[in-house]
């Protein structure tokens, strides 16, 4: 029996595509996987702080960095200054994101109070997460103007520490997390979760570049649920301005993979800001809950 | 727009279009889980761009299921394994339901082909696209088509040929069988 191949796989096509049913709900479960996303890549951004003292990193690894007794007296060297700095400046951090994946984001922080917005592409508000004035206490707080609802960030999410895969994982999101960033530095660099790896041109500034070793994670089984995917990998470069000790651009990407389906690749930048601390722009690095809106029990539920 | 208003009309679309693309989805996955699966991931990444909304999705949602069903060579060792319980399932009569469980087992088989071969095909033979239409959408040349097309029609020849000769030797067996009982 000779075979006409071509013929009986059209023809084997049309028997199978005969039982395929109409889809039903299927953007519905993607928004809701899509919104899920979202709903990791903000807890990410919980608690986001001042960016300012991750400069350290820059001076840290600096290119006379030789042996480790010369590192060790680079770094303190770098972190007195970048804390001094930062203690003198009373700086207001301004990050704007671009990234393919997502709407334009903004950030804010001041101190212990952050924001961070993303936005429509009609500039209209699309998420918010940082820290709000609830009961005269600042609070973790998380929002979704798509649906109208908030919700408390859950306590003590501490940020990881320097040489743990969270510390990665947390300075690959959107904004990076709150911390003591002189300590978080000198220990990323010295443990190796960091290094220096050249120079990069911003805005005509001749920028140090610091990337973090990637890592791969695990997700938690809610995540992994909520997904359908079971790992992720992440990796962000840090790009410090060398004369004022202040970094001028993160950049993060992540890879969650895993599941029946094709990875999902999200990768974002942030172009940083240095502005006076005036009322108008420290009231930037709160998040306000819009009246209406409704209180849901946790970020999963939004 | 709001988002959920996107998401409705989304839905609307997919009343109207969703069949035809689960179909493609389907054959390029080997099954309508699958192709499920991956018609949502087309559409969770349509949703993510979001001027695209306001306009036709269906080009870009075809041309995403097929980038991510090429790009992926993971899945192409899940269908392998789904295809080995598939095939042991295929009855093995030599009789004139043969040329139909042909047909079935050929779709079937094209899991065994490399992404990019599986995808040419169908959309060669299930989307009826030329070289040229199958290259702009997979953004390759003509001859890369035209290669993976041939490479995939000649391995599903040997596949489908190995078959038949696993049926024969069957049908001997179990007529040997039945004259010696």
């Amino acid at each position: 029996m000779t075979l006409d191949v071509e013929d009986l796989l059209r023809q084997g096509m049309e028997r199978f595509a005969e039982k395929v049913p109409v889809p039903s709900g299927l953007a519905r479960r993607a928004a809701r996987a899509r919104r899920r996303r979202l709903t990791i890549r903000a807890a990410a951004a919980a608690g986001a702080a001042a960016v300012a003292a991750v400069t350290v990193i820059a001076a840290t690894g600096g290119a006379d960095a030789g042996g480790s007794a010369t590192q060790a007296r680079t770094t303190a060297y770098v972190v007195s200054r970048v804390e001094k700095a930062l203690a003198d400046q009373h700086l207001v951090l301004r990050g704007r994101t671009t990234s393919g994946d997502w709407g334009p984001s903004f950030y804010w922080s001041y101190g212990p109070r952050n924001r961070f917005m993303e936005l429509t592409d009609s500039a209209e508000p699309y998420i918010a997460v940082g820290t709000a004035l609830i009961g005269g206490k600042l609070t973790g707080v998380y929002v979704t103007y798509y649906n109208r609802r908030w919700s408390l960030l859950p306590e003590g999410a501490a940020p990881g520490s320097a040489c743990s895969m969270a510390g990665t994982l947390e300075m690959a999101g959107p904004a990076p997390p709150a911390r003591n960033w002189p300590a978080f530095i000198q220990a990323t660099l010295a443990c190796g979760a960091a290094s220096v790896t050249g120079h990069a041109w911003i805005d005509g500034v001749k920028t140090v570049r610091i990337t973090g070793s990637p890592v791969t994670e695990k997700l938690s089984p809610g995540e992994a649920g909520a997904i359908h995917e079971k790992w992720v990998r992440s990796r962000w470069t840090l790009y410090v301005n060398p004369r004022t000790y202040l970094p001028v651009r993160l950049s993060g990407s992540s890879y969650t993979y895993g599941g029946p389906m094709p990875g999902y690749y999200s990768s974002g930048a942030t172009d940083i800001r240095w502005l006076r601390p005036t009322a108008a722009n420290v009231a930037k690095a709160l998040v306000t809950i819009p009246p209406g809106f409704r209180h849901v029990s946790s970020p999963a539920n939004q | 727009m709001a988002e959920d208003q996107r998401v409705e009309n989304l839905e609307e679309f997919l009343a109207r279009r969703g069949q035809a693309l689960l179909r493609t989805a389907a054959l390029l996955t080997g099954s309508v889980q699958a192709g499920e699966d991956l018609l949502q991931a087309a559409i969770e990444r349509l949703l993510r761009q979001r001027s695209r909304l306001d306009g036709d999705p269906e080009g870009y949602l075809r041309r995403t299921l097929c980038n991510l069903a090429t790009d992926e060579f993971r899945r192409q060792s899940t269908w392998r394994r789904k295809l080995h319980l598939l095939q042991a399932e295929a009855p093995a009569s030599p009789d004139a339901t043969a040329a139909v469980d042909l047909r079935d087992a050929l779709v079937r088989l094209l899991g065994q082909l490399p992404p990019q071969q599986r995808t040419v095909l169908v959309l060669r033979y299930w989307e009826q696209l030329n070289g040229p239409e199958t290259a702009e959408l997979l953004g390759c040349s003509e001859y890369a088509v035209k290669s993976a097309a041939s490479r995939g029609l000649r391995r599903l020849r040997e596949l489908a040929g190995g078959l038949q000769r696993d049926e024969t030797q069957l049908h001997d067996v179990t007529a040997r069988t039945g004259e010696e009982s």
